[in-house]
């Protein structure tokens, strides 16, 4: 099963749309003998200020009460995970806040619709907003204590790949640039005041292979100019003050 | 500041290795209560602090220790391979690219962006180091509770095995991969500092 794991965290590090990621979390789920998964940062969804992240597979209908009922924040399950930076199953809330007539009526109506046990792991980085991912089986069935310790892993992986989804949205970017290894040779060069045709003899390539190299480079960059090239690689650290200044 | 220090034949004579094992015994021993040795009631130093350790320090203006990480080589006694091998699914990795991140350590007496700060630098550091003395991975154990934040940072991580339970905490073993690209992936989440360390320069041996 730690090898399922392991793929699941190969795959979803190249994952490009959150639909590819969710696909990928629904099987995962499956396999680790779960039946829902809901990955989300705690905040109210309709009154975010800043776009935040959630994805789920539960039954129909449970994002719209969620939503009615304004739990982003509320949610037994959410504060609990606030409480602790390792997964915890829901059998446990109890012990860890206080469950006032209102949680139970909101895990009374998760039963009904269907959704059962659970293990939520815990989602917090410093200076950005708390969040989680939680397995669920369905009613009535038990949660599967041979996987949990997979589960958190999974729950830790599968946040991280969303987290970065999200931060590409929210920038407009596709990912974020990287230079092919000759192409960055160019641009140490290039940073270190060489002309085209300066570089091309100390890499030993041709004269136009050195044009294209730096070209595909600002390209990637979106930019124009070898200057502003030679700023975004060093401020990104594609290439470093060192490789520039070094004798 | 940022030092480098390499094969440390008298550890505790130096004044900056000193506010190091200082700092190691109130943030393993006094906060996290692990079950450590400590040397005259003040340092924490166990069997791996020989001098095959290297130690990645940030240091204020005048030496004293802000943060710090302890590397192993692989190829020899180290957490995950001598004390813990049960983290790993198959055999724990080894080789002489491959070192261990132990001891990941921030002063307590900084302030929570102080503390980010350091972190920052020294995650820099770490890397800067791989990328000069052609370290292709770093393995580490590491409590699951900062799994999400290390995951955050943004590099090429991975599991090793399934976390396990040991002494009241969960702990699972993870790799790193240190590529030419991971400078850039830092940078995106806004960790990486490029003008944090200038190896060959500006590393100071101690």
């Amino acid at each position: 099963m730690f090898d399922r794991v392991d793929g699941f965290v190969r795959d979803v590090r190249e994952v490009g749309s959150e639909s590819d990621l969710e696909t990928a979390l629904a099987e995962v789920t499956t396999d680790m003998g779960f039946a829902y998964f809901a990955l989300t940062h705690h905040v109210d969804m309709r009154h975010a200020s800043r776009p935040a992240i959630r994805l789920h597979n539960y039954p129909g209908g449970w994002e719209d009460y969620f939503e009615e009922q304004r739990l982003g924040r509320s949610d037994p399950v959410h504060r609990a995970s606030q409480l602790t930076t390792i997964g915890f199953a829901w059998s446990q809330l109890p012990h860890m806040i206080q469950l006032t007539r209102r949680d139970r009526q909101v895990l009374d109506e998760a039963e009904r619709r269907g959704i059962g046990d659970g293990f939520t792991v815990p989602a917090h980085v410093p200076g950005e907003v708390n969040g989680s991912c939680s397995f669920a089986t369905v009613a009535g069935a038990d949660v599967p204590e041979e996987h949990l310790a997979l589960a958190q892993l999974v729950g830790a992986f599968a946040f991280e790949a969303a987290r970065r989804l999200a931060r590409m949205r929210d920038l407009g970017l596709c990912a974020p640039p990287t230079l092919t290894d000759r192409q960055r040779d160019c641009v140490v060069w290039a940073a270190r005041g060489k002309t085209d045709w300066e570089i091309a003899k100390i890499l030993g390539v041709r004269h136009d292979t050195v044009i294209e190299h730096l070209r595909h480079a600002r390209e990637r960059y979106g930019v124009g100019k070898r200057t502003q090239l030679t700023v975004h690689a060093l401020f990104d650290g594609s290439i470093s003050f060192v490789d520039v200044l070094k004798r | 500041m940022i030092l480098v220090v390499e094969r440390p034949s008298r550890p505790l004579g130096n004044p900056t290795l000193r506010s190091m094992f200082e700092a190691r015994k109130r943030v393993f021993v006094d906060l996290l209560k692990w079950d450590v040795p400590v040397l005259q009631g003040r340092y924490e130093i166990d069997q791996f602090d020989d001098p095959n350790a290297v130690y990645i320090i940030v240091t204020d203006r005048d030496g004293g220790h802000l943060g710090s990480a302890r590397l192993l080589q692989t190829m020899r006694p180290h957490i995950l391979g001598t004390l813990f091998p049960r983290l790993c699914a198959g055999d724990p990795p080894r080789g002489s690219g491959i070192l261990e991140i132990t001891r990941f350590c921030l002063d307590r007496s900084q302030g929570g962006a102080q503390r980010i700060a350091t972190r920052n630098r020294l995650v820099s550091a770490l890397v800067d180091y791989a990328l000069d003395r052609g370290v292709t991975s770093y393995v580490g154990v590491a409590e699951m509770a900062w799994l999400q934040q290390v995951l955050a940072f943004g590099w090429a991580c991975r599991p090793l095995g399934a976390p396990l339970v040991v002494d009241g905490r969960l702990l699972g073993a993870l790799r790193i991969e240190i590529e030419p690209n991971t400078p850039a992936l830092l940078s995106w989440n806004g960790i990486y500092a490029p003008h944090s360390l200038a190896p060959n320069r500006e590393l100071e041996p101690a």
